[in-house]
């Protein structure tokens, strides 16, 4: 043992004694070296905490660790970070029931949430559309004997406000433009509308002068708005349960049993707020998080400039009261005797870096509180119309419940994006072709006797023999018409089915689209996988199953890309560092042959000589692999404390938030040194059999 | 685009009168006639009828329709109420001046589609909802006389103005000789490539009271869509019925009634 001891002692002194000698290239090689372990531990630790908190946010937001839907789908499932808006088209699995059961039997599976991801175009129509059918809907009450006059005579207020703004707004656009710029048929309608004949009947009978305000008033007003919505049907209080990040920003959450909508956050400032609003906090947020100045940025500017020129969606909701309240408000802080409202508004949005703050303030505490920040508030009831998978259009109208966000993902559009429906809705909405629905295409087809004729027998088949010119018998649709007509009362189901409960037990019965499965052990999500998609074979439901990775779309696998870039540059140069210790390695061999013929003439062994080289190798390897990491560590600590900042949009969705503070685990120093000492290793071998084939005779004779 | 269909569909209904022509050799006299055919359309009175609609799409099932219309050509007003499958009963479309409404009786709600606004984001243009104006719009060719099965055709090329925007720049109709009747259409882009064929087989003649002589509709239209060759339309018109309509009919307020 001492033996051995004393062996490895001459050994160092010898290796350290030949680095010194050659402190250039030893040097070199270190210098690799410690840039190699650099690398290793910084950009191990940076993809590691992206990779972290991309992961707790997009786990616990939607995707769950596992996604499961029908392997008979034609695409693949994203459920978030898609690139493009279409919805995947996935084969319904027709019970979730039977889907939960199974994959409830694998072993590491904790939890199952039914999902379906579909978009729809809500048409909301413009401010005028909004107001009259308001005011029609109160008119209707108030013949029906409602105690709703107060109400009512406000809205017809409203509108004749409207009507007010209308026409001077046409006025002005024929003043700035020229006479023809409005057509007479516009100007004519105006005035009508504007006339005391129309209003005079007004309360008696409403419907003629409503008709007339809705086709040709309401398309005056330009401002109409369509939502994009794309939301998620699922089962409310599963995935509340399964998903902690999800927190309510405004209002309740969907209860349980009830129809309903979640708009998400993002989606409800972006889409649904006023966008006068909307632009004045993106000017105050370039403020005061971006550091930009209104006299600097022209994109501050630009906002600006449409706030002053966009003035007529705030005038379009201002009543008489209002707009008096709105005119007091705004000569006191302008200090302006100036009496038109619109003027007063368009001179209050003309900020600068010196008033803005205070104008920000004063909008939103005076102003405000008297317009409908959003055209669709909580509590309102929202229509949204699809186009079934069955081919035909299906309204529902929902509650909206509130809003929410996905914590850590507030600002990022890539999870906003999604907002969230009841399971039941979803399913109306998705429509999907049940063997009943065929049943009845078939009986129209057959009841119309429609034949069927290919685009290239048409000619042949249609005009094969003469059939024209016979005098048809003379229908009677008007007939058939009132009969059906008259099936058709009691139709109309308005509100109350949005406000009836549902049983909760058809969330089970029904069809989803996928489902997210969330793990016990989330270190063995790929061996659930294999198992997922054999319990779905055995059960006879065909399962396709992926890592949250795959179903946070493109973005998410943006992790695996970098991971793949950086292991691939750390292979790159441990590959050149192995080339060139190598070489420098088998340099000093060759300059020490006399040296290594003389220790062999004394008796040193081939092992000794071997030795003596892998020490030398990872002398260097430990000092500046070491060095490496210590540096690499000390920059992940200044990164961890400061914070890379998420300057765009998909950073922001990798960084789960607006900063990303990596940290440094062992694992990235283990790792590092492991492959440095490998490397050192590895390239000690080649000159050390060199060194070894030397025998005593040969060193000495080469020495002349 | 689901949405797409559905308004094609619309299109396509509100296309049943489709024009009558006539053959004629001369240029002066292919544009009388062009305004005269116009001009008949524009007068076609009351009407009422059913119509089955059968729509097929590439990569989607089939879906059909039967569905009431009541038009009336005076003021270019129509209503659409469709009575079948269930999943769309009740549902309508109203055209009244630029306004086309459409109505879910299942949610109470009306939806109005202004002529400016690009339909449901989809390529539907304002054209295919508008009446037939082939006189103004376009200059006519002839091209002769031609065989269609055992009819005898006159072929009309009718080529678009340039300074009018118009979703079809070309248009070839085949005429029957004997009753004028359009047999056989097709559209073409400015290309010269081909875009939907149509055909009218059967034509009819009803009296109309309104007009007190006999009026001519298409039975039968098929379209056959030639850019996506999977896609075809069959339209069947049936009970036919000519009298008046009532005046308040195109109406939000009578729709709802309907239905509520």
């Amino acid at each position: 043992m001492r033996g051995y001891l004393d062996t490895l002692k001459v050994i160092a002194l010898i290796a350290l004694r030949n680095l010194f000698a050659s402190r250039l290239k030893t040097l070199i090689v270190g210098g690799i070296i410690l840039f190699g372990s650099l690398l290793v531990v910084v950009g191990t630790a940076l993809v590691d905490s992206v990779d972290a908190s991309m992961s707790r946010s997009v786990i616990g937001s939607v995707a769950g660790h596992i996604q499961v839907y029908s392997s008979k789908s034609k695409d693949e499932l994203t459920v978030m970070g898609g690139m493009n808006m279409e919805s995947p088209d996935l084969t319904p699995i027709d019970d979730f029931a039977a889907l939960r059961r199974t994959l409830l039997g694998v072993p590491n599976v904790k939890a199952v949430v039914p999902m379906g991801l579909s978009s729809a175009i809500v048409t909301a129509g413009n401010t005028v559309d909004v107001v009259l059918e308001r005011l029609r809907d109160l008119a209707r009450r108030r013949l029906a004997g409602e105690d709703v006059q107060a109400a009512y005579e406000s809205e017809k207020d409203h509108v004749r406000q409207i009507i007010k703004v209308l026409s001077a707004d046409m006025d002005n656009v024929r003043k700035i433009q020229n006479e023809k710029a409005i057509s007479q048929d516009d100007l004519a309608a105006a005035a009508k509308a504007a006339s005391e004949e129309l209003w005079a009947g007004f309360d008696r009978d409403p419907y003629p002068a409503l008709e007339f305000l809705e086709n040709r008033i309401a398309p005056l007003a330009s401002d109409a708005d369509m939502l994009f919505l794309r939301y998620l049907g699922t089962d409310g209080d599963a995935f509340a349960k399964s998903f902690d990040r999800m927190k309510i920003v405004d209002g309740t959450a969907i209860p349980r049993g009830q129809r309903g909508f979640l708009f998400s956050k993002w989606v409800y400032e972006q889409q649904v707020k006023l966008k006068t609003a909307l632009r004045l906090d993106r000017i105050n947020d370039g403020i005061s998080k971006r550091s930009k100045t209104i006299a600097r940025s022209e994109e501050l500017q630009r906002w600006i400039k449409q706030n002053v020129t966009e003035v007529k969606e705030i005038m379009l909701q201002l009543d008489g009261q209002k707009t008096a309240s709105f005119r007091r408000l705004l000569q006191g802080e302008l200090g302006s005797q100036q009496s038109d409202v619109a003027k007063l508004l368009s001179e209050f949005f003309r900020v600068d870096d010196a008033n803005f703050a205070h104008r920000y303030r004063f909008f939103y505490d005076k102003l405000a509180p008297q317009l409908e920040l959003y055209r669709v508030r909580v509590g309102d009831m929202l229509t949204i119309k699809s186009f079934t998978r069955s081919g035909y259009v299906q309204s529902v109208k929902l509650r909206v419940y509130g809003t929410f966000v996905f914590e850590g993902l507030e600002d990022s559009h890539i999870a906003g994006e999604l907002n969230l429906m009841d399971m039941v809705s979803f399913r109306e909405l998705y429509g999907s072709l049940t063997p009943e629905r065929a049943r009845e295409v078939q009986e129209i087809k057959t009841m119309a006797g429609m034949k069927e004729v290919s685009r290239e027998q048409a000619e042949a088949e249609l005009f094969g023999k003469p059939d024209l010119g016979e005098t048809a018998p003379i229908g009677r649709a008007g007939d058939e018409a009132e009969a059906v007509l008259r099936s058709l009362a009691g139709r109309q189901q308005r509100e109350d089915r949005a406000s009836q409960p549902y049983d909760p037990a058809q969330l089970e019965q029904g069809d989803v689209l996928n489902a997210a499965v969330i793990v016990k052990d989330p270190r063995r999500i790929s061996r659930t996988i294999k198992d997922i998609e054999a319990a779905g074979a055995k059960a006879g439901i065909p399962l396709r199953a992926i890592t949250w990775q795959k179903a946070s779309g493109l973005v998410g696998q943006f992790v695996t890309m970098i991971r793949a870039v950086l292991y691939i540059s750390v292979l790159i140069i441990f590959a050149v560092a192995l080339v060139i210790i190598n070489n420098a390695l088998v340099m000093a061999t060759l300059e020490r042959m006399p040296e290594i013929g003389t220790l062999r003439a004394i008796g040193a062994q081939r092992r000794f000589l071997l030795g003596m080289l892998l020490v030398e190798a990872l002398a260097v390897g430990v000092l500046f692999g070491s060095l490496g990491a210590l540096l690499g560590a000390g920059i992940v600590g200044v990164i961890g404390a400061a914070g890379i900042p998420a300057s765009n949009d998909i950073l922001y969705f990798l960084f789960s938030g607006p900063r990303l503070h990596p940290s440094l685990s062992p694992a990235n120093v283990i790792i590092s040194l492991a492959i440095v000492l490998a490397v050192s290793a590895i390239s000690s071998i080649y000159p050390g059999l060199l060194a070894m084939r030397v025998s005593p005779r040969q060193a000495m004779q080469s020495d002349d | 685009m689901p949405r797409s269909r559905f308004l094609t569909v619309l299109a396509l209904v509100l296309s049943l009168l489709a024009p009558r022509m006539a053959a004629a050799l001369g240029k002066a006299e292919l544009v009388d006639l062009l305004k005269s055919v116009d001009e008949r359309q524009r007068n076609q009175g009351d009407w009422r009828d059913l119509v089955y609609i059968e729509q097929k799409e590439k990569d989607k099932v089939d879906v059909a329709y039967e569905a009431l219309v009541f038009r009336r050509s005076q003021d270019q007003k129509f209503i659409i109420l469709f009575t079948k499958p269930k999943a769309s009963q009740g549902q309508g479309y109203l055209r009244i001046d630029k306004n086309l409404w459409f109505y879910d009786p299942s949610v109470g709600k009306w939806e109005r589609r202004t002529e400016r606004e690009r339909i449901g984001g989809t390529n539907s243009r304002r054209s295919d909802f508008d009446e037939s104006r082939l006189a103004e719009e376009y200059e006519p060719e002839d091209l002769g006389q031609e065989k269609l099965g055992a009819y005898t055709a006159q072929v009309v090329k009718l080529t678009g103005k340039p300074e009018i925007d118009l979703a079809f720049p070309v248009i070839k109709l085949w005429v029957d000789k004997e009753t004028k009747n359009v047999l056989k259409r097709q559209e073409f882009a400015l290309s010269g490539r081909l875009l939907r064929t149509s055909y009218y087989p059967r034509w009819k003649k009803v009296y109309s009271e309104s007009k007190k002589t006999d009026v001519w509709y298409p039975e039968e239209m098929r379209f056959y869509d030639e850019v996506e060759k999977a896609n075809s339309t069959l339209i069947l018109v049936k009970s036919v019925d000519m009298r008046p309509l009532e005046p308040n009919l195109f109406t939000k307020a009578w729709l709802e009634s309907k239905s509520r």
